[in-house]
């Protein structure tokens, strides 16, 4: 199958053109825990597959997200390379465009971004670039369509396109360096000449994968050599050689034109939101709007809304043709109290969960995110993190799962197991379900700010575990922190439409499986105990099991069998604490719920329980997810243990000491 | 000082993967940056260079232009 790759640095405008040239994709790896990658997808109209790699800066990997674009380049054969661009960045962009090319396959350099670098009253000879460079030049605005048409006929006519013969002028010594060892490697080794060549400038340049590949390998041309590259500091002369043969590209080629002002707006708006004494009231500010959005003005009444009709017309209608149909009592029982009730009461938070991902893609996209790591970088060095891992705390917000294959892009090891062992606490959307229905149980008229305060809960809580880590890990090796602050963008609502459907629809598919089953679960064991099918869940297995659990939540406030139950389940899923609370007290309304609860527990013991879903055991698919970015066991235990543990004191103290002032 | 202007002079004190990120982001020594902003209890520091703003923490800001600052 024909298969093309998209490279190219961090902040190119790579996933919009995936998005425009594409029309399906799949995210290689998702819920199961399967490593998240790199996306593959299908040309619009063809059967051309494309695959879209994680940024980088450099082919030798600094992060594990580089760590896939190199491996990518050892072990596959894409027929056509698409390198993306920053057209008014192109200094920097050309450097890893070099290294590409010097992998001699089949390569189009694209300058997106074009209409920016138009708008500072610059422009680029095209043809020039191309024949330094020798390989296809096209210009693109992925952002607002432009050029994708064009680009679309050149990949389409891939086999036309020729593969480069870049050869830098490195200098003698170096240069002699290079050629006995790809000789060698031909000779001894079977690659290609261009593979040879490419290996061996890579292994001399330092390059971590492929050094490690060399290794493994055995490639003694290079490893036998190894002492000499580093001492003649070859990997300096490298990159001199390349620096040098941009910036006379560069200069031959640039054409000036009008004085433009593009980064203006960037700067006023700069001036503003990373303002020393401003910056971090305006980033508390900007979360508070995300969930006053979310949870009052937006979500909560299109929430209701849906709510209402799942659970009145819809399964009346679906009990009413049961009945009709004749359907057995615990077949009914199964559909309208079992799926409807459980599947139905998660899905109802759709919208509230959609507007938290939509303000999420919207800071993404407008570039405010890199500033909010930049803010926050001082308070992060504190507990010995760093701003960029609040990124991936913030997207695990969302879902802890994606927010740990985010800090894939944290450099240091230890700040990224630290990073990957705090997401837990930080409250995924999952939970929102639950939070929802127990606020508007207890705190009506405050909901928005109860569900804040469990929020930032998470956030002090996943500090504080971060602080202790820093000390048992004893963290000394300095940490990495160089961030590109890219230009603002006027927020689009296609990309922002993407981004959140991106976010979004792993939880409508988990909907469909794991929610489907883990309520399927609930049902069994709340409608057949000892005696076999039960109408009254009182004598079930799960009043059982949670009657047997009540001591041990009796300091914590919860001693309702039905609630102890449903946080077993959770496990499965968080989302499924919902649903087995729906369907253990029969009811598919909200509603109906929410009345129900409120005779059960005081305002104190509700927010206990909240505090403790917030931070008990992660579900299984981040615990799968630790185990594959650790590549232990080790931590997925530990991860276990410690949640339980920080849940079982926090909700302890909450209870204990709010019932001694409530 | 926001907006002055320094020249990059020595990237031997820097961390190795942190002089290898600036490399790649097209900074060498002798190269120009201008300073953006400054955070107070020696916070980040934005700098700008080349039309590309970075942020970079306070320590490597100070050994990057040890002779001016």
């Amino acid at each position: 199958m024909t298969s093309i790759a998209l490279i190219g640095n961090p902040n190119t405008g790579k996933t919009t053109l995936f998005n425009s040239l594409t029309d399906k994709y799949a995210v290689v790896g998702n819920w199961t825990g399967v490593t998240v990658d790199k996306k593959v997808g299908t040309l619009k109209h063809s059967a051309i597959q494309v695959v879209d790699l994680p940024g980088a800066y450099s082919l030798n990997p600094l992060t594990k997200d580089e760590a896939v674009v190199a491996k990518y380049l050892l072990n596959d054969q894409p027929d056509l390379i698409l390198n993306i661009t920053n057209a008014s960045q192109l200094k920097r962009n050309l450097l890893l465009t070099i290294e590409v090319l010097e992998r001699g396959l089949p390569l189009i350099l694209i300058l997106n971004m074009i209409d920016d670098l138009r708008r500072s009253g610059q422009s680029y000879d095209l043809v020039l670039i191309s024949q330094r460079l020798g390989c296809k030049v096209l210009t693109t605005n992925a952002r607002g369509h432009q050029g994708i048409k064009e680009l679309r006929q050149q990949i389409i006519n891939y086999q036309e396109v020729p593969a480069p013969q870049l050869r830098l002028n490195y200098p003698p010594m170096l240069q002699q360096a290079i050629r006995q060892a790809a000789e060698a490697l031909e000779a001894d080794f079977n690659y290609s000449p261009a593979v040879a060549r490419w290996l061996a400038i890579q292994f001399i340049d330092q390059n971590k994968a492929i050094r490690e590949y060399a290794a493994v390998h055995q490639l003694t041309p290079l490893t036998s050599q190894v002492r000499y590259y580093d001492a003649q500091q070859f990997a300096d002369q490298i990159y001199n050689t390349r620096l040098a043969f941009i910036e006379d590209l560069l200069h031959d080629a640039e054409q000036h034109a009008a004085q433009g002002d593009s980064s203006q707006l960037t700067g006023k708006i700069d001036k503003v939101v990373t303002n020393p004494i401003l910056g971090l009231p305006i980033f508390a500010g900007i979360f508070y709007l995300m969930f006053k959005l979310s949870f009052e003005w937006v979500g909560t009444p299109l929430s209701d809304a849906l709510d209402w009709f799942l659970s009145v017309p819809v399964s009346n209608t679906v009990d009413h043709w049961l009945l009709q149909l004749g359907a057995m009592a615990p077949l009914r029982s199964l559909i309208v109290n079992g799926l409807i009730a459980g599947v139905g009461g998660v899905l109802a938070f759709i919208p509230q969960i959609f507007t938290l991902f939509a303000c999420i893609s919207l800071l993404e996209d407008s570039g405010y995110m890199a500033r909010a790591a930049l803010v926050t970088d001082r308070l992060m060095q504190m507990i010995g993190l760093n701003g960029k891992s609040f990124i991936p705390l913030i997207i695990g917000f969302g879902c802890n799962v994606t927010g740990i294959m985010a800090a894939r892009t944290i450099e240091q090891p230890k700040e990224r197991l630290v990073t990957t062992l705090i997401m837990p606490f930080m409250s995924c959307s999952a939970r929102l379900p639950i939070y929802g229905l127990v606020v508007a149980a207890f705190f009506p008229h405050h909901q928005a700010l109860v569900v804040l305060s469990i929020y930032f809960l998470g956030i002090v809580v996943a500090l504080l575990v971060a602080k202790l880590y820093q000390v048992l890990f004893q963290v000394k090796e300095r940490s990495v922190f160089i961030i590109e602050l890219p230009e603002y963008h006027l927020p689009r609502f296609d990309v922002i439409w993407h981004g959140t459907w991106d976010k979004g629809k792993g939880f409508i598919k988990k909907a469909g499986t794991i929610i489907f089953a883990g309520t399927v679960l609930i049902w069994l064991l709340s409608s057949f105990g000892p005696t076999g099918f039960v109408t009254d869940s009182t004598r079930s297995f799960a009043a059982a099991l949670g009657r047997g659990l009540v001591p041990f939540f009796r300091p914590l406030g919860i001693v309702q069998w039905q609630a102890i139950s449903a946080l077993f389940t959770g496990i499965l899923a968080k989302e499924v604490i919902t649903s087995s609370m729906m369907v253990m007290f029969h009811t598919s309304s909200k509603a109906v719920l929410i009345a129900a609860l409120g005779q059960f527990m005081n305002p104190v013991a509700a927010y206990s329980l909240l505090a403790f879903v917030l931070l008990y055991i992660p579900c299984f698919a981040t615990l799968a997810t630790i185990k594959e970015e650790t590549g232990s066991f080790k931590w997925v235990l530990f991860a276990v243990v410690s949640g339980l543990t920080i849940a079982y004191c926090t909700s302890f103290l909450i209870f204990q000491i709010g019932s001694l002032i409530f | 000082m926001i907006n002055h202007q320094y020249i990059l002079q020595s990237f031997s004190c820097l961390s190795r993967p942190t002089a290898s990120r600036l490399h790649n982001m097209g900074l060498c020594e002798g190269c120009p940056i201008k300073v953006i902003q400054r955070y107070p209890f020696h916070g980040p520091v934005i700098i700008e260079n080349n039309h590309q703003r970075i942020g970079i923490r306070y320590q490597d800001f100070a050994a990057l232009t040890e002779v001016d600052a």
